[in-house]
């Protein structure tokens, strides 16, 4: 059985954007062998600017 | 026989305790009626639509099919598209559509009293709201994502993809102004607020810093961190609220306050997004999503009573104190989000799309998420109804009626029918930590009353009741996530001025052209910082005036979005349940133009922009104030002039936007009448079929090699 405590961390995590950076690592090492990855910041970097480049719209 | 009866059982039970809740609001005799039933009567509804209706327009209208891949499959770069958890994506397409609208609207709509507004909330977003919601998300996530502009210009055509275009941008101009008008009020004169709004922002940019350069990408803790700040930010702000000395020093009148949020606003869309934007982005959504749950929380552990009746005389005679109009069209224009919202069909057709794993998650995603804004918008009236009438009116009525005095307010609610002791006020005034609570409009103060009694309810159990805290808690969640939305919708006006200019001088396409930038984002903070002026300045009261409007810019897009639903389903060969957008269209349609046509030709200077400007005109000529402007509570010939040119902005915009309307639905139905009698054949935009390789959890299916069986 999963602890309740750890799986709404797990889903805070997941929601925030905070584990984004992992799941580019496995993509990353998956579609480009080879070639050394982002780092952390580069990376949480690129993607700031790539989202509020193209901002998507919000409600009121 | 038994496998049915335990399939639909359950069913049935709902159905039945839904009728019960529904009966016993509706009938039940008793002095006040209990928030649980109000409670249950919407979940169990929201339950039965998600289950049947929702359900039904996914497989017989939408026809999803998950054997085929989503865009986020197929063109999954790790970035925009990329397929996403259904639960986390829910997360993130909720705290997307649900702002400060849903919080806003039930509140002053709950001026005809709790039933009207209710029934709309629950019926509208299981009809329509939901139902615009998903299958904008469907069409757009068939065309890899396509914004509702463009499908609008490729399903209709170019004329209704202009008035799309121009449809959101006025929106978002009118909706800006409405938005900060609301923050305004909150701040206005109250030094607590103030302190701790303006430390929301030396937050954010502690948080920018840290999120840039100290622990880049750690989102959840600094999030933590800044929401840790912000409760200290509020303590802070009592103190500063008693200590005399500061207090005069963050005391700010409306005007002041007025010019603060247009220099900040202009500032935060030049500055670059890491500093301002995006911590304060996180900061809001976390607040957002926590206070929504503190406040479900509360009221179904407290069950408070509702004070309002379930129906009061303004609802039919279109005299209310807080907006004029009848009922009908008018509660559903004040009530767009929470019930249907236009602005939702630009993010059900923006980045949500790209996400979506698998096509039957959209039912989820589109209809489930709306449903539960809507459970926001309901919580937003009883936390308005709990409260004492005399109260209610004696904070959200025009201030003009009112007067300075809590006598004069007092005797103002009693010639509304209702009654409140000068004593009562000065209380509840004194129990939330202000100086007054009269003349208090906007909703969110009067939101803010009501959660602070619940959520003092709610510590009340543990022994503490800190009502003062809980109110400026709420003020400032509330203010803190206008704010947000006002950063980011100017830059969003930014781009697409950016943009729309950018087709004549090129370089202005250019976001990251500094003159460019200068300009496009000085001309859309002109534009909602005038609306913003006159609003706070308006003689007949901002809110009185603009919400209207902004319920109809709003219901304007919901057309749109809607009449492209319906053109699409008909090019899909599903003519026979077209009427699953057309009927909520023609509704909305009714609604939208009614409307409008009051607030363009009634001769009630109550509600008429006209009527209104012709009293203020007369007024001037004769050089002294007719009948007309002084029941309207115009004080001088000054008032006068600035009722003339309110009157003549907000009366042509209406025009504008029912025009807009005519025109997207009169293109709409060339479209339909030549698919359906016409010999035109229907070309579908949508991207070809391609076979999905996740199953339902994301995960990739073994890969069948070329050629085995």
């Amino acid at each position: 059985m999963a602890n309740p405590v750890r799986s709404i961390w797990d889903y805070l995590k997941e929601i925030s954007g905070e584990n984004a950076y992992d799941r580019y690592l496995t993509v990353h090492a998956a579609t480009h062998p080879g070639k050394p990855p982002m780092s952390r910041g580069e990376y949480y970097r690129a993607r700031q600017d790539e989202k509020y480049a193209n901002p998507g719209s919000r409600c009121p | 026989m038994s496998n049915s009866l335990r399939r639909y059982g359950i069913w049935v039970v709902i159905a039945l305790v839904g009728a019960l809740c529904w009966g016993i609001l509706a009938l039940s005799r008793g002095e006040t009626v209990n928030a649980g039933w109000l409670l249950f009567a919407a979940l169990a509804s929201y339950a039965i639509a998600f289950r049947f209706y929702a359900r039904f327009i996914q497989n017989r209208v939408l026809g999803t099919d998950d054997s085929r891949a989503t865009p986020a499959e197929r063109l999954n770069n790790g970035r925009d598209f990329e397929p996403m958890d259904r639960r986390v994506l829910f997360g993130h397409h909720f705290a997307a559509i649900a702002g400060a609208g849903p919080l806003v609207g039930p509140v002053l709509a709950a001026q005809m009293g709790f039933l009207p507004g209710t029934i709309w909330i629950i019926v509208g977003v299981i009809l329509a709201g939901a139902v615009q919601d998903m299958t904008t998300l469907f069409f757009s996530m068939r065309r890899d994502g396509k914004s509702l502009g463009q499908m609008a210009r490729e399903e209709i055509g170019p004329v209704g993809g202009a008035a799309a275009l121009i449809a959101v941008l006025s929106i978002m101009v009118i909706l800006l102004a409405v938005l900060a008008l609301v923050v305004v009020l909150a701040l206005a004169e109250s030094p607590w607020g103030s302190f701790s709004l303006a430390m929301t922002i030396p937050i954010a940019v502690l948080m920018g810093v840290y999120l840039r350069f100290l622990r880049p990408g750690r989102v959840l803790e600094v999030s933590l961190i800044g929401v840790g700040l912000l409760f200290l930010a509020i303590i802070g702000g009592g103190w500063i609220s008693e200590s005399s000395p500061y207090a005069g020093f963050w005391t700010f009148s409306p005007n002041q306050i007025v010019f603060a949020i247009i220099a900040y606003g202009f500032i935060a869309s030049v500055l670059p997004v890491w500093i301002l934007l995006a911590p304060r982005d996180y900061l809001s959504t976390f607040m957002k999503i926590g206070t929504i749950g503190l406040l479900a929380v509360g009221i179904a552990l407290t069950l408070p009573a509702m004070q309002m009746p379930r129906t009061t005389e303004f609802a039919f005679n279109g005299q209310g104190p807080v907006f004029a109009g009848a009922l009908f069209p008018f509660v559903f224009i004040t009530i767009a989000c929470g019930a249907l919202s236009g602005f939702h069909s630009l993010i059900a057709s923006g980045t949500t799309p790209k996400l979506i794993q698998k096509e039957s998650q959209v039912r989820v995603i589109g209809y489930g998420a709306m449903l539960t804004e809507s459970f926001v918008a309901v919580m937003a009236m009883i936390a308005a109804c709990i409260l004492d009438p005399g109260v209610y009116f004696a904070m959200n009525a025009n201030p003009a009626l009112l007067g300075d005095s809590v006598q004069s307010a007092s005797q103002a609610v009693g010639g509304f029918g209702f009654s409140v002791s000068p004593e009562t006020l000065n209380q509840t005034a004194q129990r939330v930590g202000e100086d007054s609570i009269i003349g208090r409009t906007g909703g969110a103060p009067t939101l803010a009353v009501g959660m602070s009694q619940i959520l003092a309810g709610l510590t009340g159990i543990f022994g503490a009741s800190l009502q003062a805290f809980w109110y400026h808690f709420a003020i400032m969640f509330e203010a803190l996530f206008i704010l947000t939305t006002v950063d980011a919708g100017t830059r969003v006006g930014r781009f697409m001025l950016q943009d729309l200019i950018g087709n004549v001088y090129r370089p202005f396409a250019r976001p990251s052209w500094l003159p460019g930038n200068l300009i496009a984002s000085a001309l859309i903070v002109a534009g909602w910082g005038y609306f913003l002026y006159a609003g706070v300045n308006d003689p007949l009261g901002g809110i009185n005036q603009l919400f209207p409007l902004f319920g109809i810019a709003n219901q304007l897009l919901a057309a749109v979005a809607l009449t492209v639903g319906t053109t699409i389903l008909i090019k899909m060969g599903k003519l026979r349940y077209a009427w699953v957008t057309a009927l909520p269209l023609a509704w909305d349609a009714a609604v939208t133009l009614t409307a409008s046509y009051q607030k363009i030709f009634s001769t009630d200077p109550a509600i008429g922009f006209f009527a209104q400007r012709a009293a203020a005109q007369q007024s001037l000529q004769a050089g002294k104030l007719n009948d007309v402007m002084l029941a309207l509570k115009a004080e001088s010939l000054q008032d006068a002039r600035q009722i003339l040119i309110n009157t003549t902005v907000d009366g042509v915009l209406s025009i504008l936007f029912a025009v807009m309307i005519i025109v997207v639905i009169a293109d709409a139905s060339r479209v339909w009448y030549g698919l359906i009698w016409g010999r035109k054949e229907p070309e579908l935009s949508e991207a070809p079929y391609e076979e999905s390789h996740l199953d339902s959890e994301g995960n990739e299916i073994e890969r069948e090699p070329v050629g085995a069986r």
